[in-house]
């Protein structure tokens, strides 16, 4: 024998919002009906029983501390090869401003002609420098995008060996969404990486051009002495 | 200072660049939040998983927290659904397919060896295990609302805020959670 009710009362009596009149009536019918008595003492039980959970310590971890500093330090810290291999195109940069004012003022003491010094060969030897330089980088930017391909895709393929090893029942589909996230994961690292290289390429050759210039300059100045 | 106040004191200075402010205001609720971890998705790996993810969340987030609700409850809601994610992202590394919902996201197809990690398993107590093993025969969404409601002590009329569900759907599905809960129970005690 079951009793319609205890369904309803039940799912009222752990609402919030009992009133007073609903909860004398549930009293009332529970008084009379030892279907919906028992199965109100399961569920406190139950409920009792989830109660009884104890609280586990955290076990350690570094709650974000080295994200944290990393990011609120004046001058974050470089970390990894690429934050590392960035700064590359930077000193190149610097030793070639060294070598055209070195350059510009030896030929400046050693010649007694300032007309003559400065003078075409001269700046077609910058400008074929500052040509190499530029190929040399955009091979390093290639050679760069490279690496990082290859090492995406040696972990992931690590990951998804595990993965597989660990579930055992790959089914195709399966198998392609693991795959398409992957792959939008990867895309969007690359994405990240090629946007951030670029920005610093072309400060880069922003660099490279004013140096052009400053050379040129400097000799301009030089030879009008 | 109230709770609510030190809170927000703590979320100021670390948004002006305190790390120990920081740290203070997760070990403040990492202790919670590691507990519900456990509970929802049952095993202390995907738990600390749970716990980093929704601190990451929170810091990167930090600057949108206005006043206006308690850090808690914005901390509660932003591990509630992360710990909505982190189920979907290992049932779809699982390879299992999502079915009706009901019986979706259930823990059983995880392997047995996850929920018994060695040095974390011995601070288990058997109790807290049980708990977990029943919890675990629930679909997700009967497990969200059992946490909600007896755990966090939320009225139903907040757990529906927080699902985005009507107050009847909250209650019907805690209380088909306590009749599954339930049922549990009494096999485990023929089995024994
Ligand atoms: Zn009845």
């Amino acid at each position: 024998m079951s009793c319609p009710k205890t369904a309803y009362l039940l799912q009222e009596y752990f609402s919030d919002s009992l009133s007073a009149q609903a909860g004398a009536e549930f009293d009332k019918h529970l008084a009379q009906c030892r279907e919906c008595r028992a199965e109100l003492d399961t569920l406190l039980h139950t409920r009792q029983e989830l109660l009884s959970w104890q609280e586990q310590r955290v076990p350690h971890w570094d709650r974000g501390l080295e994200l944290f500093k990393r990011e609120h330090a004046a001058t974050p810290p470089a970390t990894g090869w690429f934050a590392r291999w960035q700064w590359a195109p930077t000193a190149a940069s610097f030793a070639m401003l060294c070598l055209l004012l070195l350059n510009t003022s030896v030929s400046v003491s050693d010649s007694g002609f300032a007309i003559v010094f400065g003078g075409a060969a001269e700046r077609a030897e910058i400008d074929r420098s500052l040509a190499t330089f530029e190929a040399q980088q955009l091979a390093e930017f290639e050679s760069l995008i490279r690496r990082f391909e290859a090492r995406q895709d040696s972990n992931n393929v690590q990951f998804l060996q595990a993965v597989m090893e660990q579930t055992q029942q790959s089914t195709a589909e399966s198998l392609d969404r693991i795959y398409a996230y992957f792959e939008e994961q990867r895309l969007r690292d690359l994405q990240d990486m090629q946007l951030g290289y670029q920005q610093l390429a072309d400060s880069d050759y922003a660099t490279l051009r004013s140096l052009q210039e400053l050379a040129q300059f400097v000799s301009y100045r030089d030879s009008a002495r | 200072m109230s709770v609510i106040d030190e809170d927000e004191a703590l979320i100021v200075a670390a948004l002006a660049g305190s790390p120990h402010a920081w740290e203070k205001l997760v070990k403040r609720y990492e202790c919670r939040i590691f507990n519900q971890g456990l509970r929802l998705m049952g095993n202390p790996s995907d738990a600390m998983d749970l716990l980093q993810e929704v601190f990451l969340g929170v810091y990167r987030n930090l600057h949108r927290f206005r006043g206006d609700a308690k850090f808690s409850s914005w901390l509660f809601r932003i591990a509630h659904n992360k710990a909505i994610d982190l189920s979907r992202r290992k049932r779809l590394l699982a390879g299992t397919p999502p079915n009706a919902e009901g019986e979706a996201d259930s823990l059983e197809s995880l392997p047995a060896d996850r929920q018994q990690e060695p040095e974390i398993s011995l601070m288990h107590s058997e109790l807290n295990q049980r708990i977990i093993k029943r919890l675990s025969q629930l679909p997700l969404a009967q497990r969200l609302v059992v946490e909600l409601k007896v755990f966090q002590s939320m009225t139903f009329e907040e757990i529906a805020d927080m699902q985005d569900i009507s107050e009847n759907t909250a209650k019907t599905r805690f209380y088909a959670a306590l009749k599954k809960l339930k049922q549990t129970t009494e096999d485990e005690h023929v089995l024994s």
